[in-house]
């Protein structure tokens, strides 16, 4: 479980983040939703260390992740999974080498045992065997995505976290992408038998959060204005979150 | 009303100048931190040392052929009638190992190295790469910064070796044997005379490690702080190239006021 409390950042004297509270129960997937410039992202990103806030607490069953140093933080860091908004991957290892990385700093597996990992996370994304040897600049946005979901999965996290998971794909790809989220779910609870599973999606797309939600979090302007299951959402709410947004999908 | 902008102005780029300082030498300090890691980032370390060696080693050999035959030509042309040719030949022996290959190449792979560094560094930054080895609990100096450190002072010593020789080789294939204009064996007689090691040592071990260090040091300073998109990495590329020229050419200076 995720415990945050008060947490607030500011940059240059403007309040990003203010004073959220909010629990992230085991196993669910909590979509935050709201349009750009809320702080979503800094968010997410405070959530798993990458920004430090400045006040506040966040815990990760019960232990303050940022009163850790950093060294200790990696215990519970390598639980932690994250999809980047534009993928990160990294653009001078190919696929195969972007797969592997993790296992191969973090694991004792042998090179036999980890390609048999990276051909199941390859298989896990719907992708084949002939997009190993590529680049990252040589694959397509959605190809892109489905890499960076697979980095993700590889690791076999508790809790994973996605920033934006849809923008700029097409619908296609966007159906892809939530295929891939029921999956990752599945695949932990059923399969591997492990009992975290918790996803943590921040977006504006309102399609997404309808389609994979457990339970909803509307941010606007750095504070939670509404926290419950997507059937209790109000358009009218929706309708204020967007009021200087585009509202067309709605 | 000018006089107060004035002096904020120096008063911020004062209070950035020692922020960099201070930021560079937590870099340092952190890369040291990872050095036990070593084994672990060996991967990284091999392929930087690889790098290093592959970009820089045609353009060390074609500027050191013709920097020796510079130094030759200017040894040659400055130099009366009256001076034995074994000590011309020994003047140049020495400022072009001791001083004009090393500063030169230095200079110049700051230009390559520490510009595709800071380039390569700068558009991992912005496109969250660097984030992502956090997430993948990596520490981005062991992984990235530590390997550069570590090649750029292991390598420039091994590439200004190499220069040197090409340079000697070639005033000696043009001073002996193209053109007569001494005998070999008045040429190894020349290089000879007067030969101190910690000479050698200096202008091929010690001063190339501080140049390699500072290179890698700087382009990678500048590379992790890039923000702002492709602006920024043009700026972080050539704010590293500017920097690590100043820094060469002051240690030099100051290198030889210390140790010669």
């Amino acid at each position: 479980m995720i415990e945050v409390r008060e947490l607030s950042k500011n940059y240059n004297g403007m309040p990003v983040l203010n004073g959220i509270d909010l629990d992230i129960n085991d196993n669910e997937t909590l979509v935050i939703l709201g349009p750009s410039g809320q702080g979503k992202t800094v968010f997410i990103k405070s959530l798993v260390r990458l920004i430090e806030p400045d006040s506040g607490t966040i815990r990760y069953d019960g232990i303050d992740v940022l009163t850790l140093p950093k060294r200790k933080f990696i215990a519970i860091q390598k639980k932690i999974a994250f999809v980047f908004q534009d993928n990160a991957l990294f653009d001078f290892l190919n696929v195969k080498e972007n797969l592997s990385l993790y296992l191969r700093m973090h694991s004792k597996l042998s090179e036999k045992e980890i390609f048999k990992e990276v051909l199941r996370a390859i298989e896990f994304v719907r992708m084949n065997e002939e997009v190993l040897d590529k680049y990252p600049e040589e694959l397509s946005g959605g190809m892109m995505k489905r890499i960076a979901i697979a980095r993700a999965i590889i690791q076999q996290p508790c809790y994973m976290f996605y920033d934006e998971p849809t923008t700029g794909l097409d619908e296609a790809n966007v159906e892809m992408v939530v295929e891939l989220i029921h999956k990752f779910k599945k695949r932990v609870c059923k399969f591997e038998k492990r009992v975290c599973a918790t996803v943590v999606i921040v977006t504006h797309d309102i399609h997404l959060m309808h389609a994979v939600s457990d339970r909803v979090v509307l941010l606007k302007e750095g504070k939670i204005v509404f926290v419950g299951k997507k059937e209790e959402i109000s358009e009218e709410s929706l309708h204020r979150l967007y009021d200087t947004g585009v509202r067309d999908d709605l | 009303m000018q006089t107060k902008i004035i002096f904020e102005n120096v008063g911020g780029r004062t209070i950035d100048f020692f922020t960099a300082i201070y930021e560079a030498w937590q870099l340092v300090i952190d890369s040291i931190k990872a050095l036990p890691h070593i084994w672990f980032y060996r991967r990284q370390v091999t392929e930087q040392i690889y790098v290093f060696l592959v970009k820089t080693l045609p353009i060390a050999a074609v500027i050191s052929i013709f920097v020796g035959l510079g130094a030759m030509i200017q040894g040659t042309y400055q130099s009366s009638a009256l001076i034995p040719r074994t000590y011309v030949i020994n003047v140049i022996f020495k400022s072009t190992i001791i001083e004009l290959c090393p500063i030169i190449l230095s200079l110049i792979l700051a230009g390559k190295l520490g510009a595709s560094l800071a380039a390569e560094l700068g558009s991992m930054k912005i496109s969250e790469q660097v984030e992502a080895l956090e997430t993948m609990s990596l520490d981005p100096v062991g992984f990235l910064i530590m390997p550069r450190i570590l090649a750029g002072m292991i390598m420039l010593p091994i590439i200004i070796i190499f220069a040197n020789f090409l340079a000697m080789f070639s005033v000696f294939f043009i001073a002996s044997i193209a053109t007569d204009w001494i005998s070999p064996k008045e040429f190894l007689s020349g290089m000879q005379m007067n030969y101190r090691a910690f000479e050698f040592y200096f202008g091929n071990l010690i001063k190339p490690a501080v140049n390699g260090f500072f290179i890698a040091l700087v382009g990678s300073y500048f590379g992790m702080r890039t923000h702002g998109g492709a602006l920024g990495v043009g700026r972080a590329a050539t704010n590293a190239v500017v920097v690590s020229a100043i820094l060469i050419v002051f240690f030099d200076y100051y290198l030889a006021r210390l140790l010669l």
